[in-house]
């Protein structure tokens, strides 16, 4: 689904990513951690090319997404990307941010992409909320409303970056039970976490990135049972001691 | 001799007002929609990721707000047509300054505006495949456009009042026709007095208006 090789990142001096190669298959559930500043968002946000890669091959769904004729729009409609911010659009209703994409970019009927997004925010639990503006929402419900927003292009793979971060800690639940339903519903998923329950709990593949490399990667269990990186087991110490 | 204020004279001048108090409406109205179409284009040229667009926006805008509007308004009513050969009528040249000058300090609005949205909303915007106008459009835009407000009022008041300056290329709008109106009863306190009641009442009508939108844009959230 995602081939990444030898993708590098850098800004100006700075070289964020040296290298990573990462391949996830249809259907994997994997998780990126990592300490801040280590790269891992930033893995995420080249796979859309919201961040121009400096070097390396990038092939989602196979399209190679540095290739010049590739049209990024429609490769983005197929790795739908969920922020650490929600990022809702304040001026339109909720039903309207989980519908402009359908309409706008898959040129569907008004109705029916309301009829879609009302049945994603179903799904999400938040059907009575569609004609809400984001700001009268919670936390947890703009998240839902925005995994619901990224669904409703019917994407292949989604891209969580940091979804429960910027949450208050009784709201991640949540915003965890929806992204777990996904997972079981065989969703292809990366997401970039702090969230170690979860990522034990659901992920198919758990990598640890730090420094711009991918330091170790494997099974939760053995992942988090025994971890081998010197530096994966300081960084587990202290996620947990916390 | 002594000098009398008569009110009566005040009153007596604002009928006579109302022929140049049209002009300067129309002058004004159509110098600010058109002002505004520029001033957008140009302020979101300002940000283009082409650099000889950009300069291109750059170049208009600081050669207008680097020069008075007096100035504008006599080389492009006096000065262009000795080039051009084809003269313009006062009214018109008075619609196109208003609109060449207040596109240049709309366009500074614009690209403030339009750069004040957090920059998620356009990868938000992007993440769900639409193109870079197609979320400029429906996603950056109708934010901006809320915050241009206070300032685009400022603007159009400013516009307004600067449609005075134009009766030096003999458009008689409501400045002049005070004037011409002086020319003749030599009550220039009294006149004047009338015509900046005139123009007070107008710019009132802007800021009120504006307010109004304001809080319209406000009730349907941000």
């Amino acid at each position: 689904m995602i081939h990444i090789q030898n993708l590098h990142k850098r800004f100006g001096d700075l070289e964020v990513l040296k290298g990573i190669d990462l391949h996830v298959r249809p259907g994997e559930v994997v998780c990126i951690i990592g300490p801040s500043g280590s790269g891992k968002s930033t893995v995420l946000r080249c796979i859309n090319r919201l961040e121009e890669p400096s070097s390396g091959t990038i092939v989602v769904d196979g399209h190679d997404i540095m290739a010049k004729k590739t049209n990024i729009n429609l490769v983005r409609t197929e790795a739908g990307m969920v922020f650490q911010q929600f990022n809702l659009f304040p001026h339109m209703k909720v039903l309207a941010n989980v519908s402009l994409g359908p309409i706008k970019v898959r040129k569907m009927p008004k109705d029916e992409a309301n009829t879609l997004a009302r049945n994603l925010l179903a799904k999400v639990g938040l059907a009575s909320k569609a004609d809400n503006y984001p700001e009268q929402l919670s936390g947890g419900q703009k998240q839902r409303v925005a995994i619901a927003r990224a669904l409703a292009l019917q994407p292949k793979v989604i891209l969580f970056d940091e979804p429960t971060s910027a949450l208050d800690p009784e709201l991640v639940g949540e915003v965890l039970e929806v992204m777990r339903r996904l997972a079981r519903e065989g969703m292809t998923m990366v997401v970039v976490t702090h969230e170690m329950g979860f990522a034990k709990e659901v992920a198919d593949r758990v990598i640890f990135i730090d420094n711009g490399l991918i330091q170790e990667e494997g099974p939760p269990k053995e992942f988090f049972g025994n971890p081998k990186n010197p530096r994966l087991r300081s960084f587990l110490r202290t996620v947990t001691a916390a | 001799m002594a000098f009398q204020f008569e009110p009566a004279i005040v009153l007596e001048t604002f009928p006579m007002l109302v022929r140049g108090l049209k002009l300067t409406v129309q002058i004004t109205v159509g110098g600010l929609f058109f002002g505004f179409l520029l001033g957008s284009a140009a302020g979101l040229m300002k940000i283009s990721r082409n650099m000889l667009v950009r300069l291109l926006s750059g170049a208009y805008i600081e050669s207008i707000r680097g020069t008075p509007m007096l100035v504008q308004a006599m080389f492009l009513y006096y000065g262009v047509p000795l080039a051009v050969g084809v003269r313009i009528a006062p009214i018109t040249a008075g619609i196109i300054i208003i609109a060449v000058n207040s596109g240049a300090y709309i366009a500074e609005i614009v690209r403030g505006a339009v750069q004040s949205i957090n920059p998620g909303q356009m990868e938000a915007g992007r993440s769900i495949g639409l193109t870079r106008s197609q979320a400029m459009f429906y996603v950056i835009w109708p934010q901006a456009l809320k915050r241009m407000i206070p300032p685009l009022g400022n603007q159009f008041i400013i516009s307004l009042k600067d449609t005075s300056l134009l009766m030096v290329i003999g458009v008689g709008e409501l400045m002049r026709t005070g004037q011409e109106i002086t020319a003749v009863n030599f009550r220039a306190f009294e006149v004047y007095m009338a015509v900046g009641l005139v123009y007070l009442a107008m710019t009132m009508t802007i800021a009120k208006l504006m307010a109004m939108v304001e809080k319209r844009l406000s009730v349907s959230r941000r």
